[in-house]
């Protein structure tokens, strides 16, 4: 069983200046500063959260819509266990798997199979788990005696092929993306997606944050609206999406993205 | 996005001092757990550094050996001692406090230099310290075998003492967890206190007996290096070395510090653990 549930979360970054930034210009404005000093704000500080609550449970699906700047990203980092509220309590139970970034943690130098086994310790499994999926993910990725090669004579696509099939190999309780991951040429793309698919069902909650509403709709059981850092809107996919793209515009294929 | 002067007022602050501290507490022990991480991150380290040269990590040896070949041929003559007797005093002394003072510098970056991990997985934010103590242990690992070759050179043998070597490094290196964890966390915050530590450390070089001998001093300066915490640890180490064995007040202070410094960090890091993300 995951669950998540987020009561009153405020997420704010403090925008520290030049001066707030030295320990020397704190340690003047503190000791030295007296009443004028006193009375400016060391810092400006953007609310980028503010007040969410939600609760997930087991099966939900949930899309997060809004502008850029909306405070999708930040939520998305919440809910994976990056950014622990400083104001209203998070409980996140469960494993997580954030898709944010799949080849962090790769390393240039180090060999296709050297980075199957750093990627998968990221992802929580031990060496000899990682070692027993090599075969699997080595026949995925088709890159047959390139593994052997360092990381930095791949090509970008080549890297993302290595990063996606490490990445999917594992299925956590709640998975968090940011836009719908893909990988590859063509003929990759359709095995791309046969496996992200089996991922998202395998998983008991996911989330995920895009800009494009079909994306939404085909995964997704719930939505939610995000507008200047609040949740304007949560229900129902369709309701939510409408309230997205205004009542009285054309539907689906408004906002479509390239994946 | 909206931007505003102050905190928002009313929202309850939700932690309790107590609630960090065991938040920082499960942050020790997961971190410890997952060794195989920080394992590999610190061997990765050294291993990226070298990779593509001939001779690769043993550019650490070399160039300590260069260090010291430089240093002693020198200062032995300005001190007027026989090499024979400044020699082996100012290797063990270069190659323990190398591994000091790396420690203490390498805490600055240790959750800056990390911020792609931070940012994206929530990992425990101790198994960056660990990192930082394995790719430094890792580095004099490579440094010590210099002790071997100064023996064989000098035909001595520094005898039972160099049991006590092991002993002083977990000294030393528990030490440098809690600097890792401190330092870390402040120069996360404040961006200028590398450049301040950077230059303390410069300092401490020159005032402890790393180049010259504790004994060289007048007993009325003899405070310069009792009252030095870090003379202590280097002597925890470097005198095993040597074949004698360290001050009991070394240990006094070696385990002093440990213990000081472990009370205040927990305090700081308690406190501003969940912080540091939001700082980077």
């Amino acid at each position: 069983m995951a669950t998540i549930s987020l009561e009153r979360v405020t997420i704010e970054f403090p925008i520290y200046n030049a001066r707030a930034r030295r320990l020397t210009g704190e340690l003047f404005r503190r000791t030295i500063g007296g009443k004028i000093t006193s009375n400016v704000s060391s810092h400006v500080s953007v609310v980028a959260l503010r007040d969410i609550d939600l609760e997930l449970a087991d099966g939900d699906r949930l899309g997060l819509i809004g502008q850029n700047g909306a405070g999708k990203s930040t939520l998305l980092r919440v809910l994976a266990g990056i950014y622990e509220p400083l104001s209203g309590r998070a409980r996140i139970e469960g494993t997580v798997a954030s898709l944010t970034d799949i080849t962090m943690g790769m390393d240039l130098e180090a060999s296709g199979y050297e980075n199957i086994v750093l990627r998968g310790v990221f992802l929580g499994l031990h060496v000899s788990e990682v070692r027993r999926m090599i075969p699997e993910i080595e026949a995925f990725t088709e890159l047959g005696e390139f593994l052997e090669l360092p990381l930095r004579t791949y090509s970008t696509g080549m890297l993302l092929r290595l990063a996606f099939a490490v990445t999917t190999a594992v299925i956590p309780e709640i998975l968090i993306m940011d836009e719908l991951i893909g990988a590859g040429d063509a003929a990759f793309v359709a095995k791309a997606k046969a496996r992200l698919n089996q991922m998202i069902s395998a998983s008991r909650i996911l989330v995920i944050a895009s800009h494009d509403v079909e994306i939404i709709r085909r995964f997704c059981n719930r939505a939610a609206l995000l507008e200047t850092g609040r949740i304007a809107r949560i229900g129902p996919v369709e309701q939510v999406v409408c309230a997205y793209l205004g009542d009285d515009s054309p539907q689906p294929e408004t906002q479509r993205e390239i994946e | 996005m909206s931007l505003v002067g102050d905190a928002p007022t009313g929202v309850p602050r939700p932690r309790g001092m107590a609630e960090r501290v065991a938040a920082a507490g499960s942050d020790l022990r997961r971190g410890l757990a997952e060794w195989r991480i920080w394992l590999l991150l610190g061997m990765n380290d050294i291993r990226q550094r070298y990779q593509r040269s001939r001779i690769g990590q043993f550019w650490i040896t070399v160039s300590m050996l260069m260090t010291i070949a430089a240093l002693g041929g020198v200062y032995s003559h300005l001190f007027r001692m026989s090499i024979r007797e400044y020699l082996p005093s100012l290797t063990m002394g270069i190659v323990v406090w190398a591994l000091i003072s790396a420690m203490v510098m390498d805490a600055c970056t240790v959750f800056t230099g990390a911020e792609s991990y931070l940012r994206q997985v929530p990992m425990p934010k101790s198994i960056f310290v660990h990192r930082m103590l394995v790719r430094n242990l890792m580095t004099f690992a490579h440094n010590v075998v210099i002790a071997p070759l100064l023996y064989l050179a000098f035909g001595t043998w520094p005898g039972w003492p160099i049991l006590l070597a092991p002993i002083g490094l977990a000294i030393v290196t528990a030490n440098g967890f809690w600097i890792g964890l401190l330092v870390g966390t402040l120069c996360a915050r404040f961006r200028d206190l590398p450049q301040i530590i950077a230059s303390a450390m410069q300092i401490a070089f020159f005032v402890t007996p790393v180049m010259w001998k504790a004994d060289q001093l007048p007993p009325k300066a003899s405070w310069v290096v009792d009252l030095n915490p870090l003379a202590s640890l280097l002597a925890l180490i470097r005198d095993p070395l040597l074949g004698t064995v360290p001050k009991t007040s070394a240990y006094l202070i070696g385990t002093g510090l440990l213990v000081a410094g472990f009370g205040v960090t927990m305090f700081v890091f308690a406190r501003f653990r969940a912080r540091i993300v939001y700082w980077l």
